[in-house]
């Protein structure tokens, strides 16, 4: 098995330790394109994407492997070992936060601290718990992916709409940002959804900071703030973002809580 | 005649199109009447007060946040997005959004242009679904050419085995009947009796080929109950077997009274099936333990004989055709349907096998069916 081929890696800048960003669901690794290369001057930064997702190998995709955050767990804890060097911390948003948790707990001292970008262990409310969502939410995303599904698969975006003024990505990013399988996403948005990891995370001891955007529909202040409570070793950023990316939309104090929360690790 | 043309303000206003124009958080700054009609919501209410995002499903905010929002700040620009946009009145109406992120002197917009898709929402869903039938067909189909595979193989394997169990018995006959004329009168009895052996082996063996063919082609097998005794049949049964094993200690533990619904026959097929299992099966020399007792609603039986324990995988297919123990001496080989047909006969009584393995207790193969209206 090719790690680097199958999850499409890519490593830049040195450093005493390694960061490792891991993408959400719906995109790839172009996600960081605002926030990864910030840590280059100091870190070895690697980003990669799920299998299924980006230019990932498509041809390694297993239903029955990514049927549970464990497929991709392994995959994680198998880039590490490809890439890491020196303590690795994990860069994960959204589902990845939680795949990063898997992994640490089947390979104990992979990760020697978490960063949890808009992070949540459940997305559906079971009794006293609020994830944000009923079950039916969920078939009402599964109902848009579906109806997206033609549209999605064949779009040409930049050459319908012309040549946008700033673009962040090159064109043939573009080919393949957010676009992907349509069986692969509706079965990666089921195990996004409708994973519940908090027995997982009650299990964690890793240090962790949460950078928690002040209005997040996907994943809200109240989860951000049950995570905190969780976690012995954590830290709560809030960071003033409307949305769920603040890597994108609010990169720089993304930034910023994350050095912050390095210097606190003292790596060098 | 005229040239004037509408002015820009009512162009927008009356476009065949709904626009809408925001702020990168979602918030809309302008909105045009075709829109507003289109979802029943006036300008008012949108303008400064709603968010784009705010107009869909829950799945479709989703959707936003994950596909939506990233893409058109990585790209700039996004084409033929669907989403389900809510009506005031609580339908949805599916719509085709495009939409490009333009920096203007006031700062920086999405601007959005929106198209009704009722139709093409209907036609895809159509395509949709023809593909989910074709995908439910072609997995059908996949399954039904596996299971013609395996039974393929399964009839195979059948004609081999049974080819084999069948040639020991017949080859023994022949060779009985050939030493039969050369012998002496007085050897010519044993010889007559191997003989015999050899010939209901091979007869049984042929039963259990009807019984499993009827019972996996037909439906199950034929039982004709009527009441019984079961204690009655259970020990003509033994008496029976203690003549075919001389060398074999069977016990018959007799509890409560007997009374219930079955058919004898069959019961003495599935108690030779246990028995002859046992004695293959069981360590030499120790006894076989029958138990038979009717209970409240329910009548059993229980075949017990010591040895080495089963491993739970191999208990877990006992009761399949074709299953067979490793360690059969070639007397009591068979083609492995014995169990199968045991199982049949406890169901065709309504009731059911169970089979429980351990070092101390042995293994014990339980059959419990309901006593019936005695």
């Amino acid at each position: 098995m090719n790690v680097q081929k199958r999850n499409n890696i890519h490593v830049q800048g040195a450093g005493p330790a390694t960061l490792v960003f891991a993408h959400g669901f719906g995109c790839d690794q172009n996600m960081w394109r605002l926030l990864a290369p910030r840590f280059a001057d100091r870190y070895k930064v690697v980003t990669f994407d799920l299998v299924g997702a980006g230019q990932s190998d498509r041809q390694a995709y297993d239903s029955a492997r990514y049927a549970s955050l464990q497929g991709y767990a392994e995959d994680t804890i198998e880039v590490v070992r490809e890439v890491g060097a020196g303590p690795v911390v994990f860069v994960g948003h959204s589902v990845s936060a939680m795949i990063g948790v898997v992994a640490d707990l089947k390979a104990p001292g992979t990760f020697a601290a978490h960063v949890m970008i808009g992070p949540s262990p459940c997305y559906i409310n079971d009794g006293d718990y609020v994830g944000g969502f009923a079950r039916e939410d969920i078939d009402s995303l599964l109902d848009t992916l579906d109806s997206n599904y033609l549209g999605w698969a064949s779009s040409m975006a930049p050459a319908i709409m012309g040549v946008p003024e700033r673009p962040e990505l090159g064109e043939e990013l573009t080919a393949s940002f957010c676009r992907t399988d349509p069986d692969i996403a509706r079965q990666f948005a089921r195990v996004t959804f409708l994973s519940d990891s908090r027995a997982d995370l009650a299990r964690l001891r890793t240090p962790a900071l949460i950078i928690q955007s002040s209005e997040d529909l996907i994943a809200p202040l109240v989860v951000g703030e049950y995570i905190h409570k969780l976690l012995p070793r954590s830290t709560l950023r809030i960071v003033d973002n409307v949305g769920h990316c603040p890597h994108l939309s609010a990169p720089g104090p993304s930034h910023e809580a994350i050095e912050a929360f390095l210097g606190s690790l003292q790596f060098a | 005649m005229s040239h004037a043309i509408p002015g820009l303000a009512e162009l927008f206003d009356e476009a065949p199109c709904g626009l809408i124009v925001t702020r990168l958080d979602g918030t809309i700054v302008k909105t045009n009447s075709t829109l507003c009609v289109w979802i029943g919501i006036p300008e008012h209410e949108l303008v400064g007060a709603k968010r784009l995002q705010d107009l869909f499903t829950v799945g479709g905010r989703i959707f936003h946040q994950t596909h939506w929002v990233p893409s058109l700040q990585m790209q700039g620009s996004l084409a033929e997005v669907k989403f389900d946009v809510r009506h005031r009145d609580g339908r949805t109406i599916p719509m085709i959004l495009n939409a490009r992120r333009r920096k203007r002197p006031e700062g920086e917009f999405d601007e959005i242009a929106a198209f009704v898709a009722e139709d093409r929402n209907r036609y895809e869903r159509e395509l949709m679904d023809a593909r989910r039938r074709a995908d439910s067909l072609l997995e059908a189909e996949r399954k039904a050419q596996h299971l013609m595979r395996d039974r393929a193989l399964f009839a195979e394997q059948m004609v081999g085995i049974v080819s084999h169990d069948l040639r020991n018995p017949l080859s023994a006959i022949l060779m009985g009947v050939q030493l039969l004329g050369r012998v002496e009168a007085e050897r010519r009895a044993r010889v007559l009796g191997h003989v015999q052996q050899s010939a209901e082996r091979a007869q049984r063996l042929i039963e259990e080929l009807l019984d499993f063919t009827q019972a996996r082609v037909g439906k199950g097998l034929a039982v004709q109950p009527v009441p019984i005794d079961l204690h009655g049949v259970v020990h003509d049964a033994l008496t029976e077997l203690r003549l075919a094993y001389p060398g074999l200690k069977i016990d018959h533990h007799a509890e409560g009274a007997g009374a219930c619904v079955a058919d004898a026959d069959r019961l003495a097929q599935l108690i030779g099936n246990l028995v002859s299992n046992g004695a293959a099966y069981g360590r030499s020399g120790t006894p076989i333990d029958v138990h038979s007792a009717v209970a409240g609603d329910s009548a059993e039986i229980v075949v017990r004989n010591l040895g080495e324990p089963i491993a739970q995988e191999v208990l877990e297919h006992m009761f399949e055709p074709m299953v067979r123990g490793e360690t059969g001496s070639n007397t009591v080989r068979s083609v492995g349907l014995g169990l199968f047909i045991v199982r049949e006969i406890a169901r065709a009584h309504g009731g059911d096998m169970t089979v429980g393995s351990t070092a101390q207790d042995g293994t014990s193969f339980r059959l419990r069916f309901p006593a019936g209206d005695r």
